[in-house]
């Protein structure tokens, strides 16, 4: 669900969460389809971003991310600590490729 | 190693400020948020007057790192909510920034991530000022800042070198200037008159441990610090995570599925930066 910026709205992207005014009121509904005239009108309320539906970026194979965080920790082979910082960060990277 | 002695060399990051190549921004910046008597008025009237520090502050206070999102419209609220000495170490963070890409390009990546997760242990740990802390991870490497502009060639060999040799930025920069980093930060801070806190912790972001004052929110800031390199997020002059201090990591009393909740939460703010980050300007 990434965050976009209203510079960076598009036409035909799609509000994962609704747009609330100051006081809570919702100005547009979750899954409302942005057009032109609507994101020309989300830059008048005071907000930073908006959130959108889908992925913001493709996904790094599970493979590679894992190959790349045995790279990082090359330094700390054989420190417990460390030991459970990899493992946490291989788990981690593991269960972000499954969502 | 270079041909200057320690003393030249910090009074020569001292005067920083001085180098033309400091961007304009950071220059009016520091005539104001250097003096401490400097009141809530006079700081938010400076920068209620620059509009680019303004949108850059307003930016920053509404993203993920701070987490208040679309609810803080003026410089004022932000002053009364954040207080003073947050909102002096964010302006001097989002006038830096520049900087920051120019001296490492993922250097800005890497302060946000730290920033972010600095917040989400504080919180966890239930610190009394986890924007505080937050605002010192975002700031615990501008000594890198400091160090590439005054010693741009030098930096920009360093980084290569470290990168051959697999070394930590860090041990390479102590090579060659015989200091590192975070005592180049720390010199400019307390030149800056930057809350002691904050003077410390960036002194001691790699030795949490040698914090007299300020240990836990040093220690956060460490582990931060390692985690956000551990996840790779954004980039610090090296590609290696640096050993977490076994003392700090026992004083924060952490078990490791509290760290895997932290990379939960710190995971989906991280995606909603990089959006921010990718937007930027």
């Amino acid at each position: 669900m990434p965050s976009v910026t209203i510079a960076n709205l598009r036409p035909g992207m799609k509000l994962s969460r609704p747009i609330v005014n100051e006081s809570g009121m919702v100005l547009l509904p979750q899954g409302t389809v942005l057009s032109d005239s609507l994101i020309g009108r989300i830059e008048n309320i005071n907000i930073a971003t908006v959130s959108i539906e889908g992925d913001s970026k493709p996904k790094k194979p599970l493979e590679d991310e894992l190959a790349e965080i045995d790279d990082r920790f090359k330094m700390a082979a054989d420190q417990p600590l460390m030991q459970m910082l990899k493992r946490i960060m291989k788990e981690h990277a593991e269960g972000m490729n499954q969502r | 190693m270079i041909d200057k002695d320690l003393r030249t060399i910090r009074a020569e990051i001292e005067r920083i400020d001085t180098l033309p190549t400091i961007p304009t921004i950071l220059k009016k910046l520091l005539g104001v948020i250097e003096n401490p008597k400097a009141s809530l008025t006079t700081i938010g009237n400076f920068v209620s007057n620059d509009p680019v520090l303004t949108s850059r502050v307003l930016r920053m206070v509404n993203s993920p790192v701070y987490g208040f999102p679309g609810r803080i419209s003026s410089v004022n609220q932000a002053l009364i909510l954040l207080g003073l000495n947050v909102v002096r170490g964010l302006l001097l963070g989002v006038s830096v920034f520049e900087a920051m890409q120019k001296a490492m390009l993922g250097l800005w990546e890497h302060s946000l991530g730290t920033a972010i997760a600095a917040r989400i242990i504080a919180k966890r740990k239930k610190m009394a000022e986890p924007e505080e802390v937050s605002v010192a991870a975002l700031l615990h490497d501008m000594g890198k800042v400091a160090l590439s502009l005054k010693f741009p060639a030098d930096y920009e060999k360093l980084l290569k070198d470290v990168e051959a040799r697999s070394l930590l930025i860090s041990e390479g920069e102590k090579e060659l200037f015989d200091v590192t980093h975070a005592d180049a930060g720390a010199w400019v801070a307390k030149r800056w008159n930057f809350p002691a806190n904050l003077v410390e912790i960036i002194e001691y972001h790699h030795k949490p441990h040698l914090s007299k004052n300020y240990p836990m929110q040093t220690a956060v800031v460490h582990l931060a610090d390692v985690l956000i390199r551990a996840r790779g997020f954004g980039f610090a002059g090296d590609m290696l995570v640096p050993n977490l201090n076994q003392a700090a990591w026992f004083s924060l009393d952490l078990k490791e599925q509290n760290l895997k909740d932290i990379m939960l939460e710190l995971e989906d703010l991280l995606q909603e930066a990089a959006e921010f980050i990718l937007s930027d300007e």
